[in-house]
């Protein structure tokens, strides 16, 4: 994205939500920003988490990931960020194979690619402002450029105000919204969640989506897996839902659960 | 380049004191190797100048009989010098013996004046390159005419240079094991400082930061480790230095041995390099494994 500013989208056409067909059969202006070909994952102990796995994720798409525990949603999120490989098929990043990248590649991708978790993964002894500053020293930035970036990043989740206080001084919400700007500050094409509101109250829980969905009309595409049904249904977004590996459903502007 | 190497050194210092007590446990492991590693060296380097000192007084003493001609000596001088293995030859005449003999002992001096001639045989003193030669000039001297008896100073002297050998071997075999011992020990401290930091190193990956940058903040760490734990040690050393120089000139006390300067040194040396080497080697180990994937 060219700018991260609150309220400002991106020419990206959305389609009709009402459509009901396969998104897959829908046309995209070029390259989906994610793709998964035929793929399977089975761990080293024998464990299939993900069988056959094929979807495109165009870009600017809001998806969400569901389905009951154990079916395979942080797995298939493990192998987008190359943090495990597909056993067999493609993964395919911005055009990219990810089974192909070179190592020292890797985390140039991952800067693509902003991603939280239902535990925050947030630094205890730094600030809010030095843990998603963090992200920036880390990936070699130069120091005239963090601050800004952090500046820009907090109000972007509103944060600015809290920017000195440590994690153990927030309230979960500010935390997940922590661990939010530190996954945009590297202005990511892909934003992943997973289970974002596991941890938090439905009231909070409302805000962080309210929150990715202003990240996802500044264009960034979402990719949620999640397990709360009120949001979902409510939201009439795109739903993907694996059972045991497979992707048993993949829905426009569908709620939760199947309503045939 | 400089903002990664700053970068790097500035999360080294940072990690050591926020995880002070990991990196408390991991140089004072590094002082206990260090101090023992020092101890050996020093206990090494004396042996090392006690063998050596020993080695280098091994000398073949050949009695002359009275009847040898000044041409009879100076053929077996030319003789000698010739060997390989001899590296001085001295003539000790029977005047010179008798000399010699009463500036040693001079209360049974006059008892020597009162004998009607000098019973004192005249000599070769023949200094070896090294110990081993001992055999072959001995026999060789054997052989020789003019040559009435050769000083049997063999056992002594070869007990004494095995034992040193002995001693020396050993040394080295402890240093190997203790050093091992402690590497493992060190590394594993190590090992638990990176554990206690996964949570960082798992974040550092999500958020794509190259393995360079994940990687030399530890080395340089493990490197600080060393360095303190080498300047505890050195202090240390410093400060028994005193106590331990008397100890060693007593117990080398026959040795004419004025190494400790030399010794003070390189042992300083050997405990700085030794230091941050296996901080660096352990830092490098325990990160690998996060790495890798
Ligand atoms: N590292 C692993 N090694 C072996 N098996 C694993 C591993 N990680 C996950 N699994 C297994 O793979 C399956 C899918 O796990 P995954 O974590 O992807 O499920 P999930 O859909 O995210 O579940 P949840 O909603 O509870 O988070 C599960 O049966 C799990 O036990
Ligand atoms: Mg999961």
């Amino acid at each position: 994205m060219s700018s991260a500013s609150p309220g400002s989208t991106t020419g990206t056409p959305r389609r009709p939500e009402a459509a009901r067909s396969r998104p897959t059969d829908l046309a995209t202006d070029g390259l989906p920003t994610l793709a998964l070909r035929g793929v399977t994952k089975t761990y080293p102990n024998g464990k299939a988490a993900l069988r056959e796995v094929n979807l495109t994720v165009p870009e600017g798409d809001f998806v969400f990931l569901v389905g009951p525990s154990g079916a395979g949603k942080s797995t298939l999120i493990r192998l987008v960020i190359r943090e495990e490989l597909a056993t067999k098929g493609k993964v395919i990043l911005e055009g990219r194979d990810l089974a192909r990248l070179k190592r020292r590649e890797i985390p140039r991708i991952r800067r693509r690619i902003g991603i939280v978790f239902q535990d925050f993964k947030l630094l205890p002894n730094k600030s809010v402002r030095d843990n998603v500053a963090f992200a920036l020293e880390v990936t070699g930035t130069p120091r005239s450029r963090i601050g800004p970036a952090v500046d820009r990043v907090l109000r972007v989740v509103g944060l600015s105000a809290q920017a000195d206080q440590r994690p153990g001084e927030l309230s979960g919400g500010e935390q997940q919204r922590t661990a939010i700007a530190r996954a945009l500050v590297h202005d990511p094409r892909l934003f992943i969640a997973d289970e974002p509101t596991g941890n938090l109250d439905p009231q909070i829980s409302w805000e962080i989506i309210q929150l990715l969905l202003r990240i996802n009309e500044m264009g960034v595409t979402v990719l949620m897996a999640t397990h709360n049904a009120e949001v979902v249904t409510a939201l009439r977004k795109r739903v993907i839902g694996l059972e045991d590996g497979r992707v048993v459903r993949d829905e426009m502007g569908a709620a939760y659960h199947r309503e045939d | 380049m400089i903002a990664f190497v700053a970068f790097s050194l500035r999360r080294a210092w940072q990690g050591f004191w926020r995880n002070g007590l990991m990196s408390l446990a991991a140089t004072a492991s590094m002082v206990l190797m260090l101090v023992m590693l020092s101890g050996l060296v020093i206990l090494l380097s004396g042996l090392d100048a006690t063998l050596k000192y020993v080695e280098s007084e091994v000398e073949v003493v050949a009695y002359l009989k009275d009847s040898a001609t000044p041409q009879d000596v100076s053929l077996l001088q030319a003789d000698l010098k010739a060997m390989p293995q001899v590296a001085s030859v001295t003539y000790v005449s029977k005047e010179q013996a008798l000399a010699d003999f009463q500036t040693r002992q001079p209360d049974v001096a006059n008892l020597v004046n009162a004998l009607p001639n000098n019973p004192l045989p005249a000599s070769f003193q023949i200094g070896l390159r090294d110990a081993g030669g001992y055999i072959d000039v001995a026999t060789f001297l054997r052989s020789q005419s003019p040559v009435d008896t050769v000083q049997d100073i063999k056992k002594t002297v070869s007990q004494m240079i095995s034992v040193i050998s002995v001693l020396r071997t050993g040394g080295i075999a402890v240093l190997a094991i203790v050093g091992l011992t402690v590497l493992f020990i060190i590394v594993n401290t190590i090992r638990l400082a990176v554990v206690a930091r996964a949570e960082e190193i798992e974040i550092m990956r999500l958020v794509g930061a190259s393995d360079a940058f994940i990687r030399w903040p530890f080395i340089f760490e493990g490197a600080l480790v060393g360095l303190l734990g080498a300047a505890i040690t050195i202090g240390l050393l410093i400060l028994v230095q005193a106590r331990l120089a008397g100890l060693l000139s007593d117990f080398f006390e026959v040795l004419p041995v004025q190494a400790s300067a030399m010794v003070g040194q390189n042992v300083a040396l050997i405990v700085l390099g030794t230091g941050v080497g296996i901080g660096v080697l352990g830092s490098y180990l325990s990160v690998r494994s996060y790495l890798r994937r």
